[in-house]
């Protein structure tokens, strides 16, 4: 299969209209998608360690900031959530509405916002530098197209990492609530369990892990081509970081309005 | 063969002008003139990183030049081509014998196994034997420009292109590197052409020199004659030689 994008495409401007930074982001998701399936019957040790080594430092790495701000974020649900019940008498089933909540938004979110924050610049960042030292120039010389051996990686690591830490988030959201609403609201753990069986369902889990798959695919594009088209001079690194850091920001926030609206007003969707 | 004819380029704003050279095979050329004389954009012009706005540009009878916008032909050309660029260029997450790899596993039908064995027998050729594992960032220059080398002679390309080969390195390094460019080039017989504003590179390996200024050839022949050269730049640039040699 050959793709219609020139290996040679040089870095584009930083100030690139909006019309050319979407014709960009659609090439590099077509050609990052292709070079995923290549990636699937790859016998080239190179790019597939290369997804080894993005696991851990965009996964592995991100677990401690994680987990810790997702016990504080179940922790501060409870207590806002319980004090907005109390004045009509429902506070009790706190812990229902917050579970609800975290499987479907506060997990993904939470989890998004913290990669974009730690893995989004990073990526942008590195690639950005890689502009700047020759490296991407080195291998289009070569003939190797960096999108495969670059950003395809990336972007395979961020679609197993976003999820697996959704997951992980929802369970320690959860935690928070345990902790929040035993130890300072004063609920039996059994009382916390039995809301947790009738609020925690399958298909509310399927939405989170579904937004987040979305959100790692938003994240993965958006700093591979802000990093792939920075300029070639030091000061384009920050730059490309923090472009990465907002447009990721702001497309999250926008595909989650936009799956939100979709099941408010489609109510049997799902 | 690499023949460049009345090269002018890129298209969007050109910077150089009206270019030519030719380096046969086994030959070693120079392009030397100062910082921002338009040298490295003509490298990236003969890898088919820019889009030239006219002239030409051939690798064995087949047009670079006419390459760029397919994709098949411009690879194969590619992998005719070694490239050195400026500070080495090796992928700085991977490890050397990675970077070696990397152009065999893309352009020939070897195994991971063989390429791996290829690329260790590469880094021994240019006594880089017992770096394979290093990380590219953890090596010193020496070391990283040695394993760019290697990397550029991957595929067996007609034409080595150096983009400043000896930047950055003490003079006992460069000439090192000099020589072990000679030996290789002695034994596999491939072009050179050098990209440097060091003088030291026209009493080196270098037999055809081509002066350039602001984008163009404004002198060319070999170091005697160019010693005798009446044009300015050519004798402020010879001139250097002892203070940068």
């Amino acid at each position: 299969m050959t793709l219609s994008t020139p290996v040679a495409s040089p870095p584009q401007s930083p100030n690139r209209s909006t019309q050319a930074r979407f014709i960009s982001r659609g090439q590099l998701t077509a050609r990052a998608l292709y070079w995923l399936g290549w990636l699937a019957f790859s016998r080239r040790s190179v790019v597939t360690s290369g997804v080894e080594r993005e696991v851990y430092a965009l996964g592995i790495g991100a677990l401690r900031l994680v987990a810790s701000a997702s016990l504080l974020v179940g922790l501060i649900a409870i207590f806002q959530v319980a004090t907005q019940l109390a004045p009509y008498g429902a506070e009790p089933v706190s812990p229902r509405v917050v579970t609800w909540f975290a499987a479907r938004e506060l997990g993904p979110v939470v989890v998004a916002m913290l990669l974009v924050a730690r893995s989004s610049a990073a990526i942008a960042g590195e690639l950005a530098s890689m502009n700047v030292t020759g490296e991407i120039d080195a291998l289009r010389a070569m003939g190797l197209d960096p999108v495969k051996y670059l950003v395809s990686p990336k972007l395979l690591a961020v679609i197993i990492v976003l999820p697996a830490l959704t997951l992980i988030s929802d369970a320690l959201i959860l935690g928070g609530v345990w902790v929040g609403s035993t130890v300072f609201l004063g609920y039996s753990t059994d009382r916390f369990v039995s809301q947790i069986r009738e609020a925690f369902l399958t298909r509310d889990l399927g939405v989170g892990i579904g937004k987040s798959i979305v959100f790692a695919l938003i994240i993965a594009v958006i700093a591979s081509d802000e990093g792939l088209s920075a300029d070639r001079r030091a000061s384009a690194i920050g730059e490309a970081a923090t472009r990465a850091v907002v447009y990721s920001l702001i497309l999250v926030l926008g595909a989650d309005t936009f799956v939100n609206a979709i099941f408010y007003f489609i109510p049997g969707l799902i | 063969m690499l023949r460049v004819e009345n090269l002018s380029g890129p298209l969007s704003a050109p910077v150089i002008h009206h270019v030519s050279l030719a380096v046969p095979s086994g030959a070693t050329h120079l392009v030397i003139g100062p910082i921002h004389a338009g040298k490295s954009m003509l490298l990236r012009h003969i890898v088919g990183l820019e889009q030239p706005l006219s002239g030409r540009i051939y690798l064995e009878g087949a047009r670079i030049d006419d390459a760029i916008d397919s994709e098949t032909q411009l690879r194969r050309l590619r992998s005719r081509l070694g490239v050195v660029f400026e500070g080495s260029a090796l992928i700085s997450r991977i490890s050397a014998v990675e970077n070696v790899e990397l152009p065999l596993l893309e352009h020939s039908r070897c195994s991971p196994a063989e390429a791996r064995d290829t690329a260790r027998e590469l880094l021994a050729e240019v006594g880089m034997a017992d770096a394979g594992n290093a990380s590219a960032d953890d090596l010193p220059r020496s070391g990283s420009r040695r394993i760019a080398i290697a990397r550029a002679l991957a595929l067996r390309p007609a034409v080595l292109l150096l983009d400043e080969p000896t930047q950055g390195l003490d003079a006992g390094a460069a000439h090192e590197i000099d020589d072990l460019l000679g030996e290789l080039q002695q034994r596999h017989g491939f072009g050179i052409l050098i990209f440097s504003h060091e003088v030291r590179h026209a009493f080196g390996l270098a037999t055809e020199i081509y002066v350039m200024a602001d984008g163009t050839i404004i002198a060319r022949g070999d170091r005697d004659e160019l010693a005798s050269s009446d044009n300015d730049v050519v004798r402020q640039l010879l001139h250097r030689r002892g203070t940068a040699a």
